[in-house]
């Protein structure tokens, strides 16, 4: 019952591997002779101004929430999808009341500039 | 076929919460069209919403006079007194929480539409609270409460406390949510289901089910504890209520209380009668535990919105007390009955007490000391009249609706189970901690006639009405209570 | 108690999920504690694959592993000084961990208590999506709580806007 999960695993299983290979190969084949200079971050050759990690724009945060809430919008309709024909008329109308209220939400973010990234 | 299907799904039943709802959504696209310079438009529409529900809460009041109860959408929810007297109370709430932001929120720069929207989201969720005969729902319901009350606790975002009311609030209340969802999940593995009708005939049909069941049931009660304030769950309350807008932590402290009692007293009656004295006990002790810390410590306070929070506390506790007395059916009725009526004279005290406190905040938070209310006894004395009535209530003062709610409260608890010494103890701490707190309501009062001061305070018409309103109301469950009472007996659940 | 591939799996995907939980708790640099979550939400993908529950095990992955793993990284990156290792500020973590210790005892025991040793009530039936559907949209099912999650999303969705621009 679980075959089908088999080609997954064996990707999970060759993704560490590979990943593992690939690392320590480099660990042992490559030189490493360091100086400050060379474990400076790279800022494309010259020396570096400022801290290496920034803070992001909020903007970012917002994309990622809005992102969730359709992500999450999604999956509730994956189940019925499933069964469209079955359920008919009815099952459109009750969908269909769901999507229009997340719709009524996109207008609002839309209208709101949220999606604008300027 | 198309007519089956309506009649089990029965829209009727739960009109009111449809036409918020609806209305939400049209207010939130009106919003964006609406000039930034009128949006109090936004604030009268919500207003309409809001008295659109009322009315059809109004015609359903005659309707179930008759009927006795609903279900709708095959018993998903339920449509009975409780959950119309509750929604009354939620309605009212919420048309007070859009007056007092009227003028509150330009005056401190905050203004914005989304504001009434989020207040008719978290009424939504309130209502359906008070309806929900399922845990799913319990649990859809809780979060929409919560959510939008996250986000207006942080409306004065400028502000820091504001926003650490408001990242508090959130933090906590979500961890309280999982111990909700994980209790849900216990239930259900327990008993095979999530309708409350169901998890009873599962519980007592198969003892195996019980330990697992009782577990999920206390975790089912800690997160709705958290809801309604009780110790030891209250640690985010004082935070929150005085880093808040001070028109949400009016609305809150009312509504999200009520809303919390209703989902905890119909899953409690409905779910658990096979385990009623183990929870009955649970929730004795911790209503004792909720008296004591809330009255004793707001005796320190000097803050009014933190005085408030604690009294907030102190009364969650005298209202648990009347839910432990729901333990014996027999006595269920009156319990509940003493449950909503209080609930009801607590609403109606809260709001017109931060009524005050808003009128005297200045417009930039700053203002809402206990010291603030030097003299308003002679600038304001119509005002200092009402605040002082609200204090004499909240303390349990004859001629107020505290007092009668009070009386119920230790009636039904005292008759609950004859002779338990448990119950006798905590109807004893709770006569104890309403003389405990005279000291610090009747401090404000004290502060408002007997020392000098400015006593300035800004008293529009929107403020002037709530006032007028909630001091006549505090008044009449006071003085001829009978109606109300006899009302919230009938609030039965079905 | 015989030692199956299904056993193994379970035991790697539990020590995936318990290992990743202790990684977020014990980790005072921030940003390595999201990523330990990230691999306690995979194994909690991976038991739900082990409960036959293919679809639940693909949300976890596309929303809590893909979404919601993303979005605390980018709220961590969004906040100023918190990158980097942090002090500790928790100065009540040995009460925590007492009370944590006791619920789980509890909660195992009764888990126990009530399941140990007994059969699958019922196998799981392969068409479960297909009966999620049917219950999600049908009036006697959970046409209620689904329509009320679209209201919920819609109210956070405002609540998300009205956080982030001021």
């Amino acid at each position: 019952m679980f075959e089908q999960y088999y080609p997954i695993a064996v990707l999970v299983l060759l993704a560490t591997v590979l990943s593992i290979i690939v690392v320590f190969l480099s660990r042992i084949m490559g030189p490493r002779r360091p100086t400050p200079k060379k474990s400076a971050p790279y800022e494309s050759g010259m020396s570096p101004i400022g801290p290496a990690v920034r803070r992001l724009p909020i903007k970012f945060y917002l994309v990622a929430v809005l992102f969730i809430l359709f992500d999450i919008e999604v999956i509730f309709l994956l189940p019925y999808a499933t069964l469209v024909r079955e359920l008919g008329v009815y099952g459109l109308i009750a969908t269909g009341i769901f999507v229009f209220i997340l719709t009524i939400g996109l207008v609002y973010e839309w209208k709101k500039g949220a999606l604008d990234w300027e | 076929m198309q007519l089956p299907i309506l009649e089990s799904i029965n829209l009727m039943a739960v009109l009111p919460v449809l036409i918020i709802a609806g209305w939400a959504c049209v207010l939130l696209v009106f919003d964006l069209l609406i000039p930034r310079s009128r949006k109090h438009w936004t604030a009268w529409l919500a207003l309409v919403g809001l008295l659109g529900a009322a009315v059809a809460l109004f015609f359903q009041i005659g309707h179930f006079a008759r009927l006795g109860s609903e279900a709708a959408f095959d018993g998903m929810v339920t449509v009975d007194g409780f959950s119309i007297f509750l929604q009354v109370v939620f309605v009212l709430t919420a048309i007070v929480g859009v007056l007092l932001a009227l003028d509150y929120l330009p005056r401190h720069g905050i203004e914005r539409g989304e504001y009434y929207v989020l207040l008719l989201f978290t009424t939504i969720g309130m209502m359906i609270m008070s309806m929900a005969a399922d845990l799913i729902v319990v649990f859809v319901a809780l979060e929409l409460l919560s959510i939008p009350l996250y986000i207006l606790s942080g409306f004065a975002g400028m502000r820091e406390t504001s926003e650490e009311a408001a990242l508090k609030y959130f933090l906590l209340g979500a961890f309280a949510s999982s111990f909700l969802v994980y209790g849900i999940a216990l239930t259900y593995g327990g008993t095979g289901t999530t309708r409350l009708t169901g998890i009873a005939q599962a519980v007592t049909s198969d003892a195996l089910n019980l330990p697992l069941t009782t577990v999920g049931m206390g975790l089912l009660l800690v997160g709705l504890g958290f809801k309604v304030a009780a110790v030891p769950f209250h640690m985010w309350t004082p935070d929150v209520y005085q880093g808040a807008p001070t028109p949400v932590t009016a609305f809150m402290s009312v509504g999200a209380k009520a809303g919390g009692f209703a989902a905890l007293i119909r899953v409690l009656v409905t779910a658990f009668p096979a385990i009623a004295s183990e929870w009955g006990t649970l929730i004795a002790v911790i209503a004792g535990l909720t008296m004591l810390l809330g009255n004793i410590v707001a005796i320190s306070q000097s803050n009014i919105k933190r005085m408030l929070a604690y009294s907030s506390i102190a009364h969650a506790g005298y209202i648990l007390l009347a839910v432990a007395a729901a333990q014996r059916s027999e006595n269920a009725s009156f319990a509940i009955g003493a449950v909503v009526f209080y609930l009801l004279a607590y609403a109606l005290t809260n709001l017109g007490a931060f009524t005050v406190a808003i009128a005297v905040e200045r417009d930039d938070g700053t203002g809402t000391e206990i010291d603030d209310f030097a003299g308003l006894g002679k600038t304001r004395p119509w005002m200092a009249l009402a605040m002082a009535l609200f204090m004499l209530s909240l303390t349990g003062m004859p001629i107020s609706g505290g007092l009668v709610g009070k009386v119920f409260v230790f009636q039904a608890a005292l008759q609950a189970v004859p002779g338990d010494p448990l119950l006798l103890a905590v109807v004893i701490i709770g006569v104890l901690t309403s003389v405990v707190s005279a000291f610090y309501y009747l401090k404000v009062i004290m502060v408002m006639y007997m020392r000098e001061g400015e006593g300035k305070a800004v008293l529009p018409l929107a403020l002037k009405t709530v006032l007028a309103a909630t001091a006549f109301g505090t008044l009449v469950l006071g003085i001829i209570p009978g109606p109300v009472f006899q009302m919230a007996q009938r609030a039965m659940l079905k | 108690m015989t030692i199956t591939p299904i056993t193994i799996a379970f035991f790697i995907m539990a020590a995936f999920t318990l290992g990743g939980s202790l990684g977020v708790v014990t980790n005072r640099n921030l940003f390595h504690a999201a990523l330990y979550l990230v691999l306690a939400l995979f194994g909690v993908a991976g038991l739900f694959v082990l409960l036959e529950a293919p679809f639940l095990a693909a949300v976890q992955v596309l929303v809590y592993v893909g979404a919601i793993a993303v979005l605390i990284t980018i709220t961590i990156m969004v906040t100023r000084r918190i990158m980097g290792v942090t002090e500790s500020v928790n100065r009540q973590w040995p009460l925590a961990a007492g009370v944590s210790a006791i619920m789980a005892i509890t909660l195992g025991f009764v888990v126990l208590d009530r399941f140990a040793g007994k059969l699958p009530v019922a196998a799981v039936p392969g068409d479960n999506i297909v009966r999620l559907g049917e219950a999600l949209v049908n009036y006697d099912a959970y046409l209620v709580p689904f329509e009320v999650a679209s209201v919920l999303l819609l109210a956070a969705m405002i609540g998300a806007i009205v956080v982030a621009r001021e």
